[in-house]
C-alpha cells in the first residue's frame, strides 16, 4: 500500500517533470515558429497626389495586407482593403465598368467598397485617408 | 483514461504482444552497463538536429547572396533563434562526440566481434555518414569559415591521382568553392545524407534486433547464449534483466546526463562551436589567416600537413579508415576481455594518445 502511494507520488512527480520540460521547450519552438509582431509592414503611407488620374486604381501593401486607392471619375479619392470578403482573395480593378471584381467567385464592389454581385458577405473594409499639401496620407 | 486507450489499441492491433516482445520480455545481460546506453543517446541527438534543422530551414535561405544574412537574421531577429541554431550546431559536434565514445565502449569490450561484425561495419558507416553531414552543414552559413573550411576540405581531393582534379570540380560544382557548391552541398545535407543516415541507422538496429545485444566481457556473470557460427540463432539472454523498465531507465539516465551537457555548452559556452571568422560573411577574394577545420578533423587536418606528399597523407588516413572498418575480419580471437588482450589494448589506447595528439597539435599549428 505504502509502494503504491509511492510509486503514485513519483509517478505525479515525473509527470509533471515531463509537463514542465515540455513546456520549456515548446516555447521558444512556438514563439519561434510564431509570426513577429511589427512584420506587417507600414501602417501609414504617403502617396503624392499626382500618382493617380481620375478612374485609375493604385494597389499597395499596408499594414500587411493588400490595399487600393482609387481616384473616381467625380475625382473623389477612396482607400480599401483589397482583400474580398469571400474567401480573401486580392480584387481586381476594372476600369472600364469603374468597380472591383474579385477573380475567385465573381464578387463585385463598388468604388466605395459596397457589394454589387457575387457571394461576398460584407463590403470591402475603407481605410481612413487624408489630403495635405499634394500627398494622400493614407492609415 | 491512457487504460482504455492502451485496451483499445491492443484490441485492434495486438499492442500488448508488441510490448512483451519488444519491452518487458525484451531481455538483456545481466551485467550490462552504462556504455550501451550510448546508442540511445545518439538516437535522441540525431532526432534533435533533425528537428532544429527543419526549424532552421523555415528560416535558412541557401542562396550564397543571402544565406549568411539569413543566418543573422535567424541569430538577432527571430525569437529563439539563436537557441534553435546553437542547438543545431553544438548538437552536431556532440553526436561525432558521442558517436565516438559509442565506437570506444564497442571497441574496448570486443563487441565488434563474431557475430556482430555487422553491427560494427554499419556503425561505421555511420561515423562516415556524420562526418559527411558535419562537413556539408558547416558551408551552410556562407561565413570566411564556412566557405575557407570547404575550400580546404574539398581541395584534398585533388590528391587522388588521375581523377582528383576533377572530382574537385565535381564535389564543388566549378573550378571554386561558389554559389553552386552551397546548393549541392545544402541539398546533401538537408535531403539526402539525413535520409541515408536514418536508413542505416534502421539496418544497424535490424541486425541489433537479429544478432542480440552482447554481454559485456566483464562485470556480474554473462547470461548469454554462446555464440556458434553453425547455424544461424538469435543471442539471446535468458535470465537477464528487461529493457523495460530496467534499461530503459538507464537510457533516460543517460539522455538526461546528456542533456546538461549539451544545454551547458548552449547556455554557457556558445562560442564553441565558432571561431571570429564564422560571424564574417564569406569573401572569396580573402583568405583569412589560421583557417582551421572542425575538431574532429583536427587529426586529419595535421596529418595532411606532417607528410610531404599530399596523396601519402591521404593514403595513410585511408588504410587507417579501412583498417578500422575491417576490424572485425582481422582481430578474429573470441577472447573479449581488453585486459586479457594486452597487444590490443595497448593499440588502442596508443591510437587514441596518437589521435589527440595530432589533434592537439593541428590545433596549435
Amino acid at each position: 500500500m505504502e509502494n503504491e502511494g509511492r510509486r503514485k507520488f513519483l509517478g505525479v512527480c515525473v509527470a509533471g517533470a515531463t509537463a514542465a520540460a515540455a513546456v520549456a521547450a515548446g516555447y521558444p519552438v512556438f514563439r519561434y515558429l510564431a509570426p513577429r509582431s511589427g512584420q506587417g509592414g507600414a501602417a501609414k503611407l504617403v502617396i503624392p497626389v499626382g500618382e493617380l488620374k481620375e478612374g485609375d486604381a493604385k494597389f499597395f501593401e499596408f499594414a500587411g495586407s493588400s490595399a487600393v486607392l482609387i481616384k473616381t471619375q467625380s475625382g473623389e479619392l477612396v482607400a480599401l482593403s483589397a482583400v474580398c470578403t469571400h474567401l480573401g482573395c486580392i480584387v481586381q480593378w476594372v476600369k472600364e465598368k469603374q468597380q472591383f471584381l474579385c477573380p475567385c467567385h465573381g464578387g463585385q464592389f463598388s468604388t466605395d467598397g459596397t457589394v454589387l454581385g457575387g457571394p461576398p458577405p460584407r463590403p470591402l473594409a475603407k481605410i481612413p485617408l487624408t489630403v495635405t499639401e499634394g500627398n494622400i496620407t493614407i492609415g | 483514461m491512457l487504460k482504455r486507450l492502451y485496451r483499445w489499441l491492443d484490441l485492434r492491433i495486438g499492442v500488448g504482444e508488441i510490448v512483451e516482445k519488444e519491452l518487458t520480455g525484451y531481455l538483456l545481460p545481466r551485467n550490462i552497463n552504462e556504455w550501451y546506453s550510448l546508442g540511445s543517446v545518439l538516437l535522441v541527438i540525431f532526432a534533435l538536429q533533425v528537428i532544429t534543422g527543419m526549424l532552421l530551414m523555415i528560416y535558412y535561405v541557401p542562396d550564397a547572396d543571402k544565406a549568411f544574412k539569413s543566418v543573422t537574421f535567424i541569430m538577432n531577429e527571430v525569437p529563439y533563434g539563436w537557441l534553435i541554431r546553437l542547438c543545431h550546431a553544438v548538437g552536431s559536434n556532440m553526436m561525432v562526440a558521442v558517436l565516438i565514445l559509442h565506437m570506444l565502449s564497442t571497441l574496448l569490450m570486443g563487441s565488434y566481434k563474431a557475430p556482430r561484425e555487422l553491427n560494427w561495419v554499419t556503425g561505421f558507416t555511420l561515423l562516415a555518414l556524420v562526418q559527411g553531414i558535419s562537413l556539408t552543414g558547416y558551408l551552410a552559413p556562407w561565413s570566411q569559415l564556412s566557405f575557407w573550411a570547404t575550400t580546404v576540405a574539398t581541395n584534398s581531393a585533388s590528391a587522388i591521382p588521375v581523377v582528383g582534379p576533377y572530382l574537385v570540380e565535381f564535389l564543388r560544382g566549378g573550378k571554386l568553392v561558389g554559389p553552386p557548391t552551397l546548393g549541392r552541398f545544402f541539398a546533401l545535407h538537408a535531403a539526402v545524407l539525413p535520409v541515408v543516415i536514418a536508413a542505416v541507422i534502421g539496418a544497424h538496429l535490424f541486425l541489433l534486433k537479429r544478432t542480440g545485444v552482447s554481454a559485456p566481457p566483464f562485470g556480474r556473470e554473462g547470461t548469454a547464449t554462446p555464440f556458434e557460427a553453425q547455424q544461424y540463432h538469435y543471442q539471446g539472454h535468458p535470465g537477464g534483466i528487461p529493457f523495460f523498465p530496467n534499461y530503459a531507465l538507464q537510457d533516460l539516465a543517460s539522455i538526461s546526463i546528456y542533456f546538461a551537457v549539451f544545454l551547458a555548452v548552449v547556455f554557457f559556452w556558445p562560442g564553441m562551436p565558432f571561431t571570429p571568422d564564422a560571424f564574417v560573411p564569406a569573401d572569396p577574394f580573402k583568405t583569412p589567416a589560421h583557417i582551421k577545420p572542425e575538431w574532429y578533423f583536427l587529426a586529419n587536418y595535421q596529418t595532411l600537413k606532417i607528410f610531404p606528399s599530399e596523396l601519402l597523407g591521404l593514403s595513410v588516413q585511408a588504410a587507417a579508415m579501412t583498417f578500422l572498418a575491417l576490424l572485425p575480419f582481422i582481430d578474429r580471437s573470441p577472447e573479449r576481455h581488453p585486459l586479457k588482450r594486452p597487444v590490443f589494448l595497448t593499440l588502442v589506447i596508443a591510437g587514441i594518445l596518437l589521435w589527440i595528439a595530432l589533434s592537439v597539435w593541428g590545433h596549435l599549428s
